[in-house]
């Protein structure tokens, strides 16, 4: 145990950074979203609270609509990463034998450039002279290279689920770690079916990790927008996007602060809701 | 998402205090012409930039703070950065002109005013007052590749044309949407009624048919255009002069309703601590040498046209269209608009870009 000063110390700095960069911008956001308008400067305090951007954003026949279509996506990329990663990490743990380290950093080495390098990496595929088309047209699958691989949501969902699959990967990968070996012995000596040792037994105590791994996507995926930009084309736009604007092109912060913490709080009850239905914290304890 | 907003937010406030505290800390050195800050874009900090300044005034220390967008400049000024000197675009003046953010210009102390062009003249000019010094300008209109469209494009409806579906590309910026529509539509932008901007969101709506995605940087837009994706595109003349220098088929309309120019230009903030030194400033940017620079060497158009004798690049004089002097009547200058309706715009945009 660190004593005295130093415990302080290694609490207050986290602590102390945590309400700089995030109770307190969240706190500024909250104030900006019922500032009527930016104008008179950023530091104005002249102005009356109001809940008109808060009005906009239902009134919008598109915005909220367009919530429920990043939610869809984040749901569907969640999913396909979850169910992707998921056989990678019990490989890794259960059959990679000595071979893990190396094929867990592997795993972890596109982490070591840009997320931007990444999803642009998919633009070169997906493109219409890029790796896929080029392949078809050399093969002699097809005779016009197809442009509909790129620019439109199924894109996205692909770029998203690759950039994603590591970060799912490893709460899974570290949870079947933990994964007591007898227990599964156990099971085979008791005449358990690999199948139903799996079922019953190695899932249920991986559960945590996917959890933990399809929220860690779900979140920020719904108010993702860099990949939508990059590969979504025309029709591709998310609801990240559409803050995005608002902030950037718009300078209009008050409306954009509103979307923002309308999404902050549709994820959160999404979260709680899941969090409680599924029971992650027994889940947790029992694990 | 919301954190990369909270990011944006955190760090424009960051900014604002290492700025304050930028121009706190700048001590008073006792020279012949004292110091200037510029709030600029990057690459026109360099002296060849500023040449007659420089010789003028050597003493004179000049900082440079940088934007990255003329929302994230006028940001940085309304959250107090405080530079002497401004350099936006059209059509933001108005917006810093409402909120007192900068002064008028004594054009009687500039020696290089009566050279300047009269329409740069008059898109620095608000109610009869001189708000700015115009610098650099250059074209908006319709790039396309001519092995494709072989007819050619005479008018901003290509952007729309279902004969091209799947291969149009337009500027993500809401304002350039109302610009292009208003053009088609044959009014004035700053007098849009609420039925002609509904009319104007449907438009863009329908374009969704034919455009293959919004383009938020010119070298994702030429990359486009170089591998055939794109045939039609609002552009700018730079994107033109650099993929005409590149090989690429392309040509730059010169459509029925006219082009668009948009102009760089160069104010000084409400609160500047040198108002002669900086007004020197500016008439330098006027001067034969720093305007030459930026001709030759970026490939943008001057207010002066008195100097475009030096460029000799064929395709830049194309890209400018610097041998066809009735251009610029043709051309129809970004007019200034208010943050009101630069924000009925962008919510017009928004709504466009969330519709499925």
């Amino acid at each position: 145990m660190i004593q005295g000063k130093g415990r302080w110390a290694s609490v207050m700095l986290p602590a102390l950074f945590l309400v700089a960069f995030l109770v307190l911008p969240l706190l500024l956001m909250g104030v900006m979203s019922v500032r009527p308008r930016l104008q008179g400067g950023i530091f104005n305090t002249d102005w009356t609270p109001t809940l008109d951007h808060y009005q906009t954003v239902f009134e919008s026949g598109s915005f909220l609509p367009l919530l429920g279509t990043s939610a869809r996506i984040a749901l569907l990329v969640g999913c396909l990463a979850t169910l992707l990663a998921y056989p990678l990490a019990y490989f890794l743990v259960f059959r990679a034998g000595r071979r893990a380290s190396v094929l867990l950093v592997l795993l972890i080495l596109p982490f070591w450039t840009s997320y931007l390098l990444r999803v642009i990496a998919w633009k070169i595929i997906l493109g219409s002279n890029g790796a896929i088309n080029s392949f078809l047209l050399y093969s002699g699958m097809i005779e016009e290279p197809s442009p509909l691989l790129l620019y439109n949501r199924s894109a996205v969902v692909v770029t998203l689920v690759y950039v994603w699959l590591p970060f799912v990967a490893l709460p899974i990968y570290a949870a079947l770690l933990r994964v007591d070996r007898s227990w599964l012995e156990a099971a085979g000596s008791l005449g358990a079916t690999r199948r139903q040792t799996f079922l019953k037994v190695t899932l249920p105590l991986s559960l945590p990790g996917v959890v933990a791994g399809f929220l860690m996507v779900f979140i920020p995926t719904v108010g993702e927008y860099v990949a939508p930009i990059l590969v979504g084309g025309t029709r591709g736009s998310m609801y990240g996007n559409i803050i995005e604007t608002f902030f950037g092109d718009g300078i209009n912060w008050p409306l954009g602060s509103a979307l923002a913490f309308i999404m902050l709080g549709c994820v959160l009850v999404v979260v709680v809701i899941a969090v409680k239905t599924l029971r992650v914290d027994r889940m947790l304890e029992e694990s | 998402m919301s954190k990369h907003a909270l990011a944006f937010v955190a760090f424009a406030l960051m900014l604002a205090a290492c700025a304050g505290a930028a121009s706190t800390s700048t001590t008073a050195e006792t020279v012949t012409g004292g110091d200037l800050s510029v709030l600029e874009w990057a690459f026109y900090e360099v002296p060849e930039m500023w040449v007659e300044f420089g010789e003028e005034y050597p003493d004179s220390n000049v900082e440079f703070s940088f934007g990255a967008s003329d929302e994230d400049i006028y940001a940085k000024i309304l959250a107090g950065s405080g530079e002497d000197i401004i350099h936006l675009y059209t059509p933001y003046l108005q917006f810093y002109v409402d909120e007192g953010l900068i002064q008028p210009i004594d054009t009687s102390k500039l020696t290089n005013w009566d050279k300047v062009a009269e329409g740069f003249k008059e898109s620095c000019t608000i109610d009869g007052e001189v708000y700015c010094v115009p610098w650099d300008w250059g074209f908006s209109s319709i790039l396309y590749r001519t092995d494709m469209v072989p007819e050619g494009v005479d008018s901003w409806d290509a952007l729309f044309d279902p004969a091209y579906a799947g291969h149009v590309s337009m500027w993500d910026s809401g304002n350039a949407a109302v610009t292009v529509s208003s053009y088609i539509m044959g009014i004035d932008e700053r007098e849009i009624t609420e039925e002609q901007m509904a009319e104007i969101e449907q438009m863009w709506i329908d374009q969704k048919d034919v455009n293959l995605f919004y383009w938020t940087d010119e070298a994702e837009l030429e990359a486009a255009f170089t591998n055939g994706d794109v045939w039609v595109a609002y552009a700018w003349n730079g994107a033109y002069y650099r993929l005409l220098s590149a090989g690429v088929p392309v040509a730059y309309a010169d459509p029925a309703e006219g082009r668009n120019s948009w102009v760089g230009q160069y104010a000084i903030s409400a609160d500047a601590e040198s108002y002669d030194l900086a007004l020197a400033f500016l008439d330098g940017k006027l001067g034969e040498q720093t305007a030459t620079n930026l001709l030759v060497d970026y490939a943008y158009g001057h207010v002066v046209p008195d100097y475009y004798g030096v460029v000799e690049d064929t395709n830049l004089v194309e890209a400018l269209s610097l041998d066809d002097p009735g251009i610029l009547e043709r051309t129809n200058f970004t007019v200034p608009i208010t943050q009101e309706q630069l924000e009925a715009f962008v919510a017009m945009w928004a709504e466009v870009k969330a519709a499925g």
